[in-house]
């Protein structure tokens, strides 16, 4: 067990113009579950490989432990991977998969079998230690690939989205049997998903990347409830957190002829450049205000879910001509007294609920 | 595959039941009229293969049952499997044959053993690597009687480079082409030169539908380059090098030209002893030099047969092996 540590790492591909991973500080905390989490291309993978060893690394340094392992072969660094498409041994079968890497290390055959019989009991896999991979399926041979990772006993887990190649119930359900399987190990983790909601509900913190360079790093919850710029703001949540931008006024910001209240310091020092300001508000954190009150929005699509309805609505340009856009609003409401299509609603964002951002940095007004 | 068919009774045996008429026969040769176009479209093939391969094949098997002159083909006389017996009772036969064994593992082993360490290479991204293997396809490339002649030259006794490299380090001259052994060995050199980059060619493309993460697993499990190449390249290419083996072992029954070509003046005798007579040697004297066609088409035969058991016993393991590995 070990921290991790990525000082400065950065990774520039061959012929690339710009570091696929650039600068990297990340502290994961012994027996952490740390999720990587970002759009397709951020460089998620290519940390992982840095951390595995798979991929150089240009400048900077990672540490496991106190060890630094930059120039470390893979081997040597104590860890065990789970690839996205398994990258199990087709010639051998579940047992022998699992055993492989204790058999190259010599250990000796009824340690390994005690070890392999463990891990096989763990994730359910004892009625399949003697079929070889294509004879199993999709669920199983993701739990074959975990028990491989298992049965090393590493320092540290990589896992790379280990879970999309499963349909979207087996999904939820592995996702919470890692989520705690790793937590009943405690062994450190590191999980590569571009899906917010696994990045959620199964990291002790979440790094968000954007075009190889982090974001932020912290809990779910204040990923949430203070996202650090207008991207983890719009990445995180589901549906996206609203962002609009509008001329600063007395008291707030005027969108579509009204004005949103925004307290006072945030607003002057939001808007301290260019008059503007960026806001954002969450879909579940916007109430309908009585008509002369809140913003008003013209309602496109109505979508109901049961539980919830979502309100696809337009904002629209400010009718002085100041504010340049229309924008699309995305609004939580009670199922049953949800807004028709084409009707106009009055919106207003509840109490502390709103996030403040500089037009021009993009980043979090406190 | 179903092709719109017009045919009366296509149609009708798509329609609902008027009582499907049992059994299999019916049925078969439904299947034989709704695939004919299928059939249609592989005819050719099979048209060819009946006139220049099925049938002189027959031919050759009649033949064999026949006492029969080069001079004279037309007065066979039928001797049932007499050409088969003096055969076996035929010393040349047997020393051809044994020949023909230690040639063919001599070339055969090292040939696939070294395509395999080559293609293992050739598959690192080094530069220049299509160059590589343009160069390995050029022996193959080559004919076998300009090759062959040039390593003749090679194994001279006399001005040949090799017996001059030996004298350089210290050795003795050695009359390649004389021995037993070492005119089977430089044989077999030849075999190897010709086919090795061949060989290697297929293994790569084999070893390019490996994927990767094969690899990169298999190095954070701590296998070193060499255990990838035992536990994850050997097995993924098992069916790949089963090919090869049976490959290599159908021109090694057949080896002809090499030991003919060997020694320099095209004698069918494989040596004054024949010393590296082969089977395919032994076959074209008996039809040609001596004119028994018989005997020659018993030879050609008995190849065949060889070829068949080695090439079923194969077969047969493999299989094996695959059962228990299941
Ligand atoms: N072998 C490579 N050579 C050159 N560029 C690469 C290589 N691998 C990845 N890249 C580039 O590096 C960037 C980051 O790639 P990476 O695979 O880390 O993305 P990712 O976040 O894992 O994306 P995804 O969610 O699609 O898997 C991308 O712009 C990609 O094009
Ligand atoms: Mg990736």
């Amino acid at each position: 067990m070990a921290t991790v540590t990525f000082d400065s790492a950065t990774r520039m591909y061959p012929k690339a113009d710009r570091p696929a991973v650039d600068n990297l500080d990340l502290e994961i905390g012994d027996g952490e579950f740390l999720v990587l989490v970002g759009p397709s291309g951020c460089g998620k993978s290519t940390s992982l490989r840095m951390l595995a060893g798979l991929e150089e690394i240009d400048a900077g340094s990672i540490r496991i432990g106190d060890r630094d392992v930059s120039d470390a072969p893979p081997k040597d660094r104590d860890i065990a991977m789970v690839f996205q498409n398994y990258a199990l041994y087709p010639h051998m079968t579940v047992e022998q998969n699992m055993g492989f890497a204790l058999k190259i290390a010599g250990v000796a055959k009824d340690e390994i079998g005690r070890r392999v019989a463990e891990a096989a009991k763990i994730l359910d896999l004892e009625d399949y230690l003697l079929r070889r991979p294509k004879a199993l399926s999709g669920g199983q041979r993701q739990r074959v690939a975990m028990g491989r990772a298992i049965v090393r006993n590493p320092q540290v887990f990589l896992m790379d989205e280990p879970l999309s190649n499963l349909d979207a119930k087996l999904r939820v359900q592995t996702r919470t049997q890692i989520a705690a399987l790793q937590r009943r190990l405690a062994v450190t983790t590191v999980y590569v998903t571009h899906d917010q909601v696994e990045a959620m509900t199964m990291g002790d913190r979440v790094a968000v990347l954007r075009d190889g360079v982090l974001q932020q790093c912290d809990t779910p919850g204040a990923l949430y409830e203070r996202p650090a710029n207008t991207f983890v703001a719009g990445f995180i949540g589901s549906p996206a957190m609203n962002v609009v931008t509008g001329p600063a006024v007395d008291g707030g910001v005027r969108l579509a002829g009204a004005v949103l209240p925004v307290p006072r310091e945030k607003l002057a020092r939001a808007a301290a450049g260019t008059g503007r300001v960026t806001v954002g508000f969450r879909p579940e954190s916007l109430e309908t205000a009585p008509p002369g009150e809140g913003v008003p929005v013209v309602v496109n699509v109505v979508e109901q879910l049961g539980s919830d309805a979502f309100l696809y609505a337009t904002l629209g340009a400010d009718d002085d001509g100041d504010v340049l856009h229309t924008a699309d609003v995305v609004v939580r409401t009670e199922p049953r007294t949800a807004a028709a299509v084409g009707e106009t609603v009055h919106l207003r964002v509840r109490e502390d609920c709103l996030h403040v951002f500089d037009p021009v940095t993009q980043l979090r007004v406190d | 595959m179903t092709i719109a068919s017009d045919d009366p009774r296509v149609a009708a045996a798509a329609a609902p039941p008027p009582a499907p008429p049992p059994g299999p026969p019916v049925r078969r040769r439904r299947r034989l009229t709704r695939n004919r176009w299928g059939y249609a479209y592989v005819a050719p093939f099979f048209v060819l293969f009946a006139c220049f391969s099925l049938y002189p094949f027959l031919y050759t098997a009649w033949i064999s049952l026949h006492e029969v002159r080069l001079s004279d083909i037309d007065g066979a006389e039928f001797v049932g499997l007499g050409n088969y017996t003096a055969l076996l009772q035929n010393e040349f036969f047997w020393n051809a044959a044994r020949n023909t064994l230690t040639i063919g593992v001599l070339s055969t082993v090292p040939q696939l053993a070294m395509a395999l360490g080559l293609a293992h290479l050739l598959n690192y991204k080094l530069r220049g690597r299509t160059f590589y293997r343009v160069a390995m396809l050029m022996p193959y490339a080559t004919s076998i009687a300009a090759a062959t002649l040039v390593f003749a030259q090679l194994f001279g006794h006399d001005y040949g480079l090799i017996n001059t490299l030996l004298e350089a380090v210290g050795f003795d001259r050695v009359d390649w082409e004389s021995g037993t052994w070492t005119s089977q060995f430089a044989i077999s050199v030849i075999v190897t030169w010709r086919w090795t980059g061949y060989n290697a060619l297929i293994y790569l493309a084999a070893m390019q539908a490996i994927p990767g993460d094969l690899y990169e697993a298999a190095t954070l499990d701590g296998a070193s380059r060499w255990q990838q190449f035992l536990h994850v390249t050997i097995p993924a290419l098992k069916p790949t090098i089963l090919f090869t083996i049976v490959v290599s072992t159908i021109g090694a029954v057949q080896l002809f030209g090499e030991p003919l070509l060997f020694s320099g003046n095209g004698m069918t005798s494989g040596g004054v002893s024949n010393q590296y007579q082969t089977l395919g040697l032994l076959m074209y004297d008996q039809g040609w030099t001596n004119f028994h066609l018989g005997q020659a088409a018993a030879t050609a035969w008995a190849m065949f047969l060889i070829i068949l058991v080695v090439v079923g016993g194969y077969a047969l393991l493999a299989r094996r092996r695959a059962r228990a590995e299941r």
